[in-house]
């Protein structure tokens, strides 16, 4: 399952599995933001292929209109996976926040 | 001489006397206080020297003089003297001089030095009409018995004999009450020692269950980890009620002390056997089943004492191995050598079924029994699945068998499965079956011991192979089979789709990460990331059966090593 929710400073927190199953409910939900929005994912579990098209094709969108998506407390699981598929090189991804 | 009784009423103060007398009766008192009670009430109210009671023994049909003052007890048939006479006929006989009457037994006053002059013999006949005894009265002072005392005796035999019966029954209640206690005392020392709760053995799923009968059996289990390994015992002690429950309970505990001192399984069985041997009655004996499971070697020794089938259903062949005991029961007789033990080597997926009795034996209302055949067709039927649920539908189904029939023994169960390396499952084809996946990798990780880092590497790659083959094998209606099995340091996965177009995904090209933004597209992309992600990827396809079938393996050294060569690649900053 995955929970998505944006905070009063405009972040968007992804809780649970991005896969294919709710990737349509994930591109649903950030098909509505806009600008430079931060993605806080320190509580992502997953990610498949899926995801990475929901998170390719909102940033496309938001290039257009030089907004963009920054990544944030990626574990290093997904790590790998974002530097397999070079997603490393197309999002600004920030190292985890110390608490 | 017996006279009728004459209808005349009774006086106030024999009322008096004979109420007084039945307020008595009416007091909780034991059987020899009740029976002083009745004869010292019958000389006051009869005026009488002496008073003797004689209760009925229903099952010998004889009479027994519990009390009477100053005579120790007699048993005599019914039939025999005046008092067998009148419980035969259940007539009040009055014998106003006795050594006149040819009904009359001398020998009591021979041996007591009393001489008894006239006598009135009374039937006590409780108000269900059951003869409780006799009540006969001695030498009036001054006289003898006449009909104004056969109509007093009258009266106070019946109140008499409803006591003495309230008595007799209250008697027996306590002491069903006392045994019932016993009983469950000795079954909370039965309970006591099984297992609080299942040993964790990696690479096994060992389990047991126990079903008490209400009333006690002698059954009991072990299943312990110690250092000669894990430690299976089933035990069932000959019987019912407090001696077995309890000496099942002892040879358990023998047992277990005697490995934990260090014990090898022969020397145990032997000490254990021989000790039995002393302690136990002559008739007594414990059948039961001791080994020892070596999980590294997958090695199991056993000897049995009489308790058998020992079953081992073989996940090769499909098929059951019965093995026969060793030895006699423990504790039938000394031993001082054993023939070798049984030694059984342990394959994925072999099962060792050790049940009681209680199990093949119960019966259903028409008298047949459970048997072996069922617990066979259950075994087939859940091998494959946790052995807590074999054994829960072992019970359900004995229970089914059994409907309105009683449970006459304890029923015990212990199993011991080593794990199958493979565990497998079919998915319906669609993307809701997407989290059936995922709880199905989970699972099998758990139960095959697998390195749970490996779990999102082959839960992206079950993910990324299954949607392709929802997308691309639109002509099948065929479910998806997944298969996981455990392998040195790793996982190897196996995918087969039926009824599907070749589509060898090895050749699929790489998908160029080097490309801007608006030239990259998510196609490929799970393909490219599973060839990165896993150590080897395996494609086949079979014609005849338009059969794909997809393998690949991940291990931690080859994830460490892909790990170390990213280091230097880095990665972080966006170029856009």
């Amino acid at each position: 399952m995955l929970a998505l929710e944006q905070g009063p400073d405009g972040t968007v927190s992804m809780d649970g599995r991005l896969d294919a199953a709710q990737s349509p409910a994930a591109q649903a939900f950030l098909d509505g933001v806009q600008g430079t929005v931060t993605l806080d994912l320190s509580r992502l579990e997953y990610i498949s292929s899926a995801g990475l098209g929901v998170l390719l094709k909102t940033q496309k969108r938001l290039l257009a209109t030089d907004g963009r998506l920054r990544l944030t407390g990626l574990k290093p699981h997904l790590r790998d996976i974002f530097l397999y598929s070079g997603f490393d090189q197309l999002f600004e991804i920030e190292p985890a926040r110390q608490p | 001489m017996s006279t009728r009784v004459p209808r005349r009423h009774l006086s106030a103060h024999d009322m008096e006397a004979i109420l007084g007398v039945t307020s008595k009766l009416a007091a909780p008192f034991d059987l020899t206080t009740m029976l002083a009670e009745v004869v010292a009430a019958a000389k006051q109210v009869l005026d009488a020297e002496r008073g003797s009671v004689w209760l009925h023994d229903a099952v010998a049909d004889e009479l027994v003089l519990e009390v009477a003052t100053g005579i120790a007890p007699v048993r005599m048939p019914c039939g025999t003297g005046l008092a067998g006479a009148c419980a035969r006929t259940r007539q009040i006989i009055n014998v106003p001089d006795c050594y006149a009457d040819p009904r009359f037994d001398a020998r009591v006053d021979k041996a007591t030095g009393y001489r008894t002059r006239c006598m009135l013999t009374l039937p006590l006949v409780d108000h269900k009409n059951v003869l409780v005894g006799v009540m006969q009265v001695l030498n009036k002072h001054g006289g003898v018995f006449d009909a104004d005392d056969e109509l007093l005796a009258t009266a106070l035999a019946a109140q008499c004999a409803v006591a003495l019966q309230r008595v007799r029954m209250t008697g027996a209640l306590i002491e069903g009450e006392k045994m019932r206690q016993a009983l469950e005392m000795a079954r909370v020392v039965q309970m006591s020692t099984l297992p609080a709760r299942m040993p964790i053995v990696p690479g096994y799923d060992a389990c047991a269950l126990f079903q008490p009968a209400e009333l006690t059996g002698g059954d009991t289990y072990d299943l312990s980890l110690l250092d000669q390994g894990l430690l299976i015992v089933l035990g069932d002690a000959t019987g019912h009620g407090i001696a077995p429950a309890l000496s099942v309970t002892q040879m358990q505990a023998m047992l277990r002390m005697a490995f934990m001192l260090g014990a090898d399984l022969e020397t145990a069985f032997i000490q254990v056997n021989n000790r039995l041997a002393e302690t136990l009655a002559d008739d007594r004996f414990i059948t039961a089943f001791v080994g020892l499971l070596d999980s590294a070697t997958h090695r199991l020794r056993f000897h049995s004492g009489g308790q058998g089938p020992i079953l081992r259903y073989r996940a090769a062949t499909g098929a059951f191995e019965r093995h026969k005991p060793t030895s006699f029961p423990l504790g039938a007789m000394p031993l001082s050598t054993l023939r070798p033990a049984i030694a059984l080597d342990m394959h994925p997926g072999d099962i060792l079924i050790l049940l009681s009795d209680g199990f093949y034996e119960q019966c259903d209302l028409n008298g047949e029994p459970f048997g072996d055949a069922r617990v066979q067709e259950i075994v087939h039927a859940h091998y494959s699945g946790p052995m807590a649920e074999l054994l829960a539908q072992l019970l359900r189904s004995v229970e089914a068998f059994a409907v309105g029939a009683a449970q006459e023994d304890d029923m015990t169960a212990v199993v011991v499965k080593r794990e199958s390396a493979v565990i497998g499952q079919s998915f319906e084809r669609g993307f809701d079956s997407i989290p059936d996946l995922v709880e199905f990798t989970a699972n099998a990780f758990a139960r095959l011991r697998i390195d749970g880092q490996l779990l999102p590497v082959i839960d992206l790659a079950v993910e990324e192979l299954f949607t392709n083959m929802v997308k691309y094998g639109t002509g099948s209606n065929a479910a998806v089979q997944v298969g996981l099995m455990a392998i040195d340091d790793g996982v190897e996965l196996t995918m087969v789709d039926r009824g599907v177009e070749a589509f060898d995904i090895t050749q699929s090209p790489d998908v160029d990460i080097d490309v801007p933004i608006e030239q990259r597209t998510p196609g490929g992309l799970g393909l490219h990331l599973i060839r990165r992600m896993a150590d080897c990827v395996e494609y086949e396809y079979k014609k005849e059966s338009r059969q794909s079938r997809i393998a690949l393996r991940v291990t931690r050294a080859g994830m460490a090593a892909r790990s170390a060569a990213m280091q230097g690649t880095g990665g972080g900053n966006a170029r856009t």
